[in-house]
């Protein structure tokens, strides 16, 4: 069944990294919505995020901290379920076209009647499928967390928090295609898609803090991901529509720059 | 009926000190088993890389089948398999699994023949790619190339690491699809390993193509060194002048020389002594060349035979 084609074939390589990582994101997620009530109850966060400082707002403290959808807020979506939803998007998407040419199996593989283009489509699909697996598996868990401990959380919220939290990742796995395809240097696409990660949520999260970078503060996908905070107000599509641009763009670099050049041997 | 392979001034330029390929006017009749044959690194992979538009030429034109290799890539894979040199497959499938994507990948497959291959070729499709030896991946290889029944199968050193008896079932395999009318385009750097195969051969050599000849050409021309050891002292002067044998040197009752075309004269002067043992030395494809050099005639053409001389 999974041998049918190379989309298929792709979800087949991708099924055990893409369960680990849904593990992980969703299970960090049931613990702490979870644990919530217990952590509120030992901890006084406010006061605890107000002693951090200027800290706190450059890991996207904002808003009220003293809800389950606060502490996820902070605790998770900020940083550490983009920063694991990216490492699987670019670590995928970069193995695509640079793994299968410095194994050597891009030559099979382009002799049989398929065409670049559709190489690239098929496989950035099955990216897409598996990025939607892991932000699904988060909300589930997320929400079953809520349950147990009884903490009140809007599941269409965290729902809108998953959808760009999955149009975020897309954003550095495209940008990861783009160079490994036009380059099949499998290393740089991962090296440049994780440091821009690092840079542009730096640049996000130190605009709180440091007035000159607001003018740059566009260009970093953070603002967008974030920036109407859709745990609490749901999704802007204004800002949705840009993270799907800058996918959109990175996508068709890679298809032309793929289509153009010449394969390692 | 269009020719299988058919280049013109074909060139991949990678710089000065880089493997490319030069000019490389190349045509291969349908029907044929073709082998292309050069030292490692002459330029072999790259003009099938070319073939199969996985590099694109620095100029030059190729077609495959009549068709355009880059314009039309899709209708040209739909009838061309091919197996790469160093042949890398997903290791985490098993042979069956592998066999079963590509085939899909392919459109559809005879299944049966498809089985049939698997046992000619004593192929185990139960274990994964990556616990096979080079001989039973190459074999997987093979069985992928030929259950599609392509009009035109380009093997790139094809029998590396296959035992001889399963070399002699490709090669039983070579001759039935050229015997269905399909071709087959065989790059090898070992002469021996191809030229009861093959109806033609190509000779590449530093990126350029020397010279495109039949079988019967090539070995008559073929330089051969030969080892006769006699029980005793032999005339040196009964070896002297022989037609086509050259450096003829004579110690302690070993004559060894080099013999270009027919053996025949140098046989008849041999037995007028007691021969202990005769030894043929293959004929490496450099002394080939070396003959193509030396003679320097027509079908060499002067400007290669000019190039390669400097």
């Amino acid at each position: 069944m999974l041998l049918r084609n190379v989309f298929t074939k792709t979800v087949r390589d991708l099924r055990w990294p893409t369960f680990w990582v849904a593990l992980g994101m969703g299970g960090m997620t049931a613990y702490f919505a979870i644990l919530y009530p217990t952590y509120s109850k030992i901890l006084d966060i406010s006061s605890l995020l107000a002693k951090m400082g200027p800290v706190a707002k450059l890991m996207g403290a904002t808003g009220d901290v003293n809800t389950l959808t606060g502490f996820l807020h902070i605790e998770l979506f900020s940083m550490i379920l983009p920063a694991l939803l990216v490492a699987l998007a670019a670590g995928l998407s970069s193995g695509f076209t640079a793994g299968e040419e410095s194994r050597g199996t891009i030559d099979v593989l382009l002799s049989y009647p398929i065409s670049r283009r559709r190489l690239v489509l098929e496989k950035s699909l099955a990216v897409l499928l598996a990025c939607v697996v892991a932000a699904a598996v988060t909300w589930a868990l997320g929400l079953t967390g809520a349950a147990i401990s009884s903490s009140p959380l809007a599941a269409d919220k965290l729902a809108a928090a998953c959808v760009m939290l999955v149009l975020v990742s897309l954003v550095y796995g495209s940008l990861a295609l783009a160079i490994s395809t036009a380059t099949g240097n499998r290393g740089a696409a991962i090296g440049v898609a994780v440091g821009l990660l690092v840079v542009t949520y730096l640049i996000d999260g130190l605009a709180n803090i440091v007035d000159g970078l607001n003018s740059i503060r566009w260009i970093s996908p953070f603002k967008y991901y974030m920036g109407n905070d859709p745990l609490r107000n749901g999704i802007d599509l204004g800002d949705a529509a840009v993270l799907i641009g800058a996918t959109a763009l990175f996508l068709i670099v890679s298809l032309i720059a793929f289509d153009r050049r010449d394969l390692a041997s | 009926m269009p020719a299988a392979i058919e280049t013109s001034k074909l060139t991949k330029w990678y710089g000065h000190h880089s493997r490319g390929v030069i000019d490389v006017d190349l045509v291969v009749e349908a029907g044929q088993i073709f082998g292309f044959l050069g030292p490692n690194g002459a330029g072999k992979s790259t003009t099938i890389r070319l073939l199969l538009d996985l590099i694109r030429p620095t100029s030059g034109t190729a077609r495959v089948l009549g068709l355009d290799v880059h314009r039309d890539r899709l209708a040209i894979d739909r009838r061309v398999s091919y197996v790469p040199g160093e042949l890398s497959l997903y290791g985490d499938l098993t042979g069956r699994q592998l066999l079963t994507y590509l085939g899909n990948l392919q459109g559809t497959v005879d299944q049966a023949y498809r089985d049939k291959l698997v046992e000619r070729l004593e192929l185990d499709t139960s274990r994964r790619v990556k616990t096979l030896s080079r001989g039973n991946k190459q074999k997987v290889g093979l069985v992928a190339a030929f259950m599609i029944r392509p009009e035109l199968l380009i093997l790139d050193e094809p029998t590396a690491g296959l035992d001889p008896f399963i070399q002699l079932e490709f090669e039983h395999l070579c001759e039935e699809a050229r015997g269905e009318g399909r071709t087959v385009f065989i790059s090898s750097h070992q002469l021996p390993e191809v030229e009861h195969l093959c109806d033609r051969v190509g000779i590449i050599r530093e990126g350029r193509l020397l010279a495109v000849e039949s079988i019967a050409t090539l070995k008559e021309r073929a330089l051969r060194k030969l080892e006769i050891e006699f029980s005793g002292a032999v005339d040196p002067a009964a070896f002297a002048g022989l037609p086509g044998v050259q450096d003829v040197v004579i110690e302690k009752g070993v004559l060894r020389c080099t013999v270009m075309g027919s053996l025949d004269a140098l046989v008849k002067v041999a037995a007028r002594f007691e021969v202990v043992n005769l030894r043929s030395i293959e004929t490496s494809l450099e002394e080939i060349f070396m003959a193509y050099y030396g003679a320097g005639d027509a079908t060499v053409g002067g400007k290669e035979a000019g190039h390669a001389a400097a």
